[in-house]
């Protein structure tokens, strides 16, 4: 029961932002990436949010331009429970509410410019491929931290 | 949003505007060669741990972002790690974040350089930071968070077994900030993960439940995820601390006590109730066992309220979001009714069947899914088979969801509600279904209904049927694993018709000049093996086998060809016409580039040279029955496919009952066969008669209640030779073992006959419920009859045959049309001992049993002879003296012209037979039909019999105006030589 990885992807179809919870090696990932995400874009708005894939379960949301997508590992081996899919679903909506409370409404351009921080606040949700922390002020409250410290000249972030 | 480095936000522009992939593989080059360049100290000395400490602050944590980025994009980052490295033993807390980020991104575990960071880590987990004054408060775990967030993210075992107590200390100790607490849960999870030794349940129960009774919600769904994975490692050690899970769900879901901030859209914490759900599944007994103190049941009873108040309180609103996450929280719920199975409230699983049943119809596309989902999981349990069968229909309609995912869901229920009843309305569905479905679910379905088919076939004809529906409907995907099943069940179940049935019905599926490729290699291997069933029937002898089955040679695979070789070689043994249609091929194949067609057809045309008659029977004999593996290869490939504890595993390895009661029949023929076998001496070249005197009528209908002991083996070859033998001869033993004797006395006027039967008891017990029953026949009239009761068709009627007496069956037959094959009868009784037998037989009621001899002269012989020259009216074999028998001379050519006289009944034609090699006849075949002048329908007869006294070979023709009486006087001809 955790989540593999989590990717943002734009219409496209190029991966924005990737953040892998096991080891899976470039060449795999990069293959994997690209038949999930075609799998997920050739996908209509009246079809469900989950694909099944090579092992996988793939939930995914599309926001605008971006769609977020989840990946958890289908059950293999008899005592691990899948994630639950309705879950990783609001996941994925409070994960874009938050970085909404943060910078506005996020775009494309601020996970592409900003991808040290969005890593921050990801890593503060989720950790091990385990959700950590869904209450949007104790994920954003570090992260205002750095950002104000970072303008005092003589801060230890400095 | 924060500021940025402007090198890096150009990088990041010129990629983005890059036309095409080599246009960007291009910058990324360029900017790797000049970050290697920047790392590399130009001038000057490397610091010690290799990095370049000319670089300033802000320009090492640019260069190592761009490197992430590049990573991220998918390119190969072999260099910089000393600079990363460098940045995580930096002081600064933007460097060392950004280190740390990089860290966990760019390195493995197991990675050479980790070594060298340890004692930084560790020093940044176990001192909290600077000392905290009053404006710096929240920094002090600022750097324990990085490297707990570093080590989660990245495990080698040698930074395992240095870091463990520390994590381990960092989430106890009291000091931690709740921030660091939830970190290091997971991060201790992590490492429990990769080695589940180091967490030992006994000694870490306590501390947990101390974690547990945490006030703040992070901490709760960390810890929570650190206690399932824990858990599921070793469920009992942990099972204490169930009371303490139910109490927080009943504060979530109950009291809705939650702080505001974690209220997502009004439903408290969905993720933290989803795991604490998923952690109560793994206790699917404590309903039944909790018994054991006070304090258990009344959380017991706290948990089967906060169940039901989940079930019956969600609700669909307004917001999808709201809306989503109570239905997550719901469908979790229903998953741990469904582990608790029937132990659980009665109630409770009826909710969960009623609400399912709503959600697999509702528009929701995900709810449908997830309906489908868990409904497949639900059927899995006892007596939920008659509620999930209400909604058959809705899942019906869902196989043609616009939605694959969806698809696949239904088909998995399909294939999990699917038993006995339904079993033929579902595999027609999805066979028909399979037409319209998508490449991609094809597969999957191929399997699934192979399975079923097999699993719930009451009838094993129908099972063939469908795998010849999903052959030809989707060839390309049904595996060898899926044919090799049928010819394996095919073999094992001898009993009834199922074997001439398969051979006749593949014949006819190859008959088409295109057909897959897979139906030729079934039917390839079938007809080798049980062609000889069919191959008195119009269209279907061996030499047509042959044919058919060649037309496919020069679009057949080497695989396919191989098994063609095979066949051909048993086709050869058979039928002595087909030897020179196979030879030409053999010695073509000789030089075949495939070394196994080389090999196989080597050697079978070197067979007869080298090997005795005898020894070339037994090579060539149908295969042995197949040992009855406990997991088919379906099963193991469907296993491959969906894990281990998928519903649809565990569905496809409970046998069936009909695949149970299939077993037992095959059981007690086994038995049966050996017991026989002591006493019957094995018979040469039996398979070679083109009569065959076993019935391949249909099984009784009392057979599939339990198991019936039918003809062995060993019995067959004897009883080809004494219905051969009666054929011609008018009183004889058509049938005996050690129970029961069979004898038939018959003759024949016109087109009339009177047959007796008698069934002698050889036993020492009475046999009980004795039936014969003779199937009405279209081309015969017939009149039964017999003892009292030997006639009466059901279970429990019958005659009872005491030892050493007699059962008589007469009857009197009248034709009315040519025929070819002969009348078949059951003998059904029961032992004493409760034991069922059947046996299917057939009586010696041939075409020629109705002949009446005519004399011509020379001339009108060969006048008619000429004028009956053509495709349909005339029949022709050769067939080779048996091995043991004299060497042709005239005194044989006596006895042949005996059975054509005395023993067909025909009228010797002297004239025509100038040397003694040839013996030619004619008859009238008479029937009781009357045409439209009110006259008797005759069919005028003739047969020639040229014998090649070289060779050893008697080749037998006949001519008569109707082809299936050429086909019937041919068959008997050739038997009846065989045993002069």
């Amino acid at each position: 029961m955790a989540i593999s990885f989590l990717l943002m992807v734009n219409k496209q179809g190029q991966t924005r932002l990737s953040s892998y919870y096991e080891w899976i090696s470039l060449i795999e990932r990069n293959a994997l990436e690209s038949e999930i995400i075609r799998k997920c874009l050739s996908r209509s708005e009246f079809q469900c949010s989950f694909v099944e894939y090579r092992g996988y379960k793939v939930v995914y949301r599309r926001y605008a331009s971006l769609f977020f997508i989840v990946g958890t590992k289908l059950s293999k081996d008899g005592n691990d429970n899948p994630e639950n899919e309705l879950g990783l679903l609001e996941f994925i909506h409070n994960l874009v509410e938050t970085m909404d409370k943060w910078a506005g409404s996020i775009c494309e351009l601020d996970i592409m410019y900003s991808l040290e921080l969005i890593h921050f606040l990801l890593d503060e949700m989720v950790q091990n491929g385990h959700i950590v922390e869904s209450n949007k002020m104790n994920v954003l409250r570090p992260l205002d931290l750095m950002e104000r410290e970072s303008q005092k000249a003589e801060s230890i972030y400095r | 949003m924060s500021s940025q480095a402007r090198g890096l936000q150009n990088f990041i522009s010129d990629l983005r505007n890059a036309k095409s992939k080599e246009e960007e593989q291009k910058r990324v080059d360029k900017e790797l060669a000049n970050i290697r360049k920047k790392f590399t100290a130009t001038g000057k000395q490397l610091a010690e741990d290799g990095s370049n400490n000319s670089l300033n602050s802000y320009s090492r944590k640019k260069y190592v972002w761009k490197l992430v980025y590049i990573h991220v994009l998918g390119y190969d980052v072999d260099f910089g790690h000393a600079e990363v490295l460098a940045l995580v033993r930096s002081t600064k807390y933007s460097e060392k974040h950004v280190g740390y980020t990089a860290l966990s991104l760019l390195l493995r575990g197991d990675d050479p350089m980790m070594n060298s960071i340890l004692n930084t880590i560790r020093k940044d987990l176990t001192t909290p930071g600077p000392t905290s004054s009053k404006n710096n408060a929240p920094t002090t775990d600022t750097a324990q968070s990085l490297a707990l967030c570093s080590i989660a993210n990245i495990t080698g075992l040698e930074l395992i077994q240095t870091l463990h107590s520390e994590v381990q200390h960092t989430l106890m100790t009291k000091s931690s900030t709740p921030c660091v607490k939830k970190k290091a849960a997971l991060c201790l999870l992590r490492l429990v993960r990769t080695s589940p030794k180091l967490v030992s349940g006994k000694e870490f129960v306590a501390q947990m439940a101390q974690l547990l009774q945490d006030k703040h919600l992070g901490v709760l769904t960390s810890s929570m995820s650190l206690l399932y994975g824990l858990a599921t490692q070793n469920p009992s050690e942990y099972q204490s601390l169930i009371p303490y899970a139910v109490h927080i769900l009943g504060l979530l879901v109950l009291k809705k006590a939650c702080a505001r901030e974690y209220l997502y859209y009004r439903t408290p914490s969905p993720w933290l109730q989803i795991k604490l759900l998923k952690f109560l599944q793994l206790y699917p007994q404590i309903l039944s066992t909790g018994q054991e103190n006070d304090g258990q049941d009344q959380s017991i009873a706290q948990l089967v309220s906060v169940v039901s108040k989940i079930l019956t309180e969600t609700d669909v609103s307004d917001s999808i979001n709201k809306s989503n996450a109570d239905h997550a929280v719901l469908f979790e719920a229903v998953n741990l009714i469904v582990t608790w199975g029937s132990s659980g409230p009665a109630q409770l699983r009826e909710g969960a069947m009623k609400l399912l049943g709503k959600f697999i119809s509702v528009r929701e596309p995900n709810i449908r899914y997830l309906g489908l989902l868990t409904m497949a999981k639900l059927a899995q349990l006892e007596g939920t088979a008659d509620s999930i069968k209400k909604h058959q229909a809705t899942v019906l309609v869902s196989l043609k969801d616009a939605d694959i995912s969806v698809r696949r869901r239904a088909l998995d229920l399909l294939f999990v509600m699917c038993d006995t009843d339904n079993a033929e309305r579902i595999v027609d569905e999805l066979v028909a279904h399979l037409v319209l479905a998508d490449a991609a679910i094809r597969e999957e379905m191929v399997l699934k209904i192979a399975i079923l088919a097999e699993k719930y076939a009451t009838d094993l004809r129908w099972y063939v049927d469908t795998i010849l529906k999903l052959i030809s409907i989707s060839g390309d995907h049904v595996s060898d694993a899926i044919w090799h099943r049928v010819v394996q069940i095919v073999t094992n179940h001898p009993q009834g018709d199922l074997q001439a049935y398969t051979a006749a019905t593949l014949l006819v599926a190859a008959s088409p000049r295109r057909c897959h490729e897979t139906a030729v290699r079934v039917a390839a291997y079938v007809l080798g093996e049980f062609g000889f069933l069919v191959a008195e029937r119009p269209g279907m002898s061996g030499e047509e086998q042959f044919r058919i089955l060649h037309q496919h040679w020069a679009t057949s695979d080497a695989t396919t060809r191989a098994i063609l070789v095979s066949t051909y070689a048993k086709l050869a043994n058979l039928y002595e016409e087909c030897r020179p249609l196979v030879a030409p091929v053999f010695a073509r194949c000789k030089n075949s580039v495939d070394v196994e067609i080389q090999q196989r057809s080597a050697e079978y045309a070197a067979m007869r040279e080298a090997f005795s008659p005898e020894a070339v029977e037994d090579l060539l004999r149908e295969m042995p029955p197949f040992e009855d593996k406990k997991q088919s290869a379906l099963e193991q490939r469907l296993r491959e496919k969906e894990g281990e504890d998928s519903a649809a595993v565990a569905k496809a390895i409970r046998p069936s009952a009909a695949q149970r009661q299939r077993q037992q029949q095959s059981q007690a023929a086994a038995r049966a066969a050996e017991e026989v076998a002591a006493q019957q001496a094995a018979e040469q070249n039996a398979r070679n008669d083109p009569i065959s005197p076993i019935s391949d009528g249909s099984p009784g209908a009392g057979q599939l209640d339990r198991p019936t002991v039918g003809i062995p083996r060993d019995v067959i070859p004897a009883m080809r030779k004494a219905f051969s033998n009666l054929c011609t001869s008018p009183s004889g033993v058509l049938f005996e073992n050690s129970l029961l004797q069979v004898g038939v006395k018959h003759e024949y006027v016109g087109a009339q006959g009177r047959i007796s039967v008698f069934f002698g008891n050889l036993s020492k017990a009475p046999l009980l419920h004795f039936r014969a029953i003779v199937d009405d026949q279209d081309h015969l009239k017939i009149q039964k009859q017999g003892t009292q009761g030997l006639l009466d068709e059901s279970d429990d009627g019958g005659c009872t045959v005491a030892v050493r007496t007699q059962a008589k069956l007469l009857l009197l037959v009248e034709v009315t049309a040519p025929f070819d094959d002969a009348p078949a009868m059951r003998v059904m009784f029961e032992t004493e001992e409760g034991e069922l037998h059947e046996y299917p037989l057939r009586l010696p009621i041939v075409a020629t049993c109705f002949m009446e001899p005519v004399t011509l002269e020379p001339g009108a012989f060969m006048q008619r002879w000429r004028s009956l020259e053509g495709q349909d009216r005339e029949c022709q074999e050769v067939v080779k003296a048996p091995p043991n028998a004299p060497a042709i001379d005239e005194e044989y050519m006596k006895r042949i012209a005996n059975i054509i006289t005395d023993g067909l009944k025909f009228g010797r034609c002297q004239g025509c037979d100038p040397t003694p090699w040839t013996v030619s006849g004619a008859a009238t075949f008479r029937t009781g039909s009357k045409d439209a002048n009110g006259n008797n329908i005759n069919v005028g007869c003739l047969v020639r019999v040229e014998a090649n006294p070289q060779a050893g070979a008697f080749r037998v023709t006949t001519r008569t105006l109707h082809p299936l009486c050429s086909k019937a006087v041919k068959n008997v001809a050739l038997v009846s030589i065989k045993l002069a």
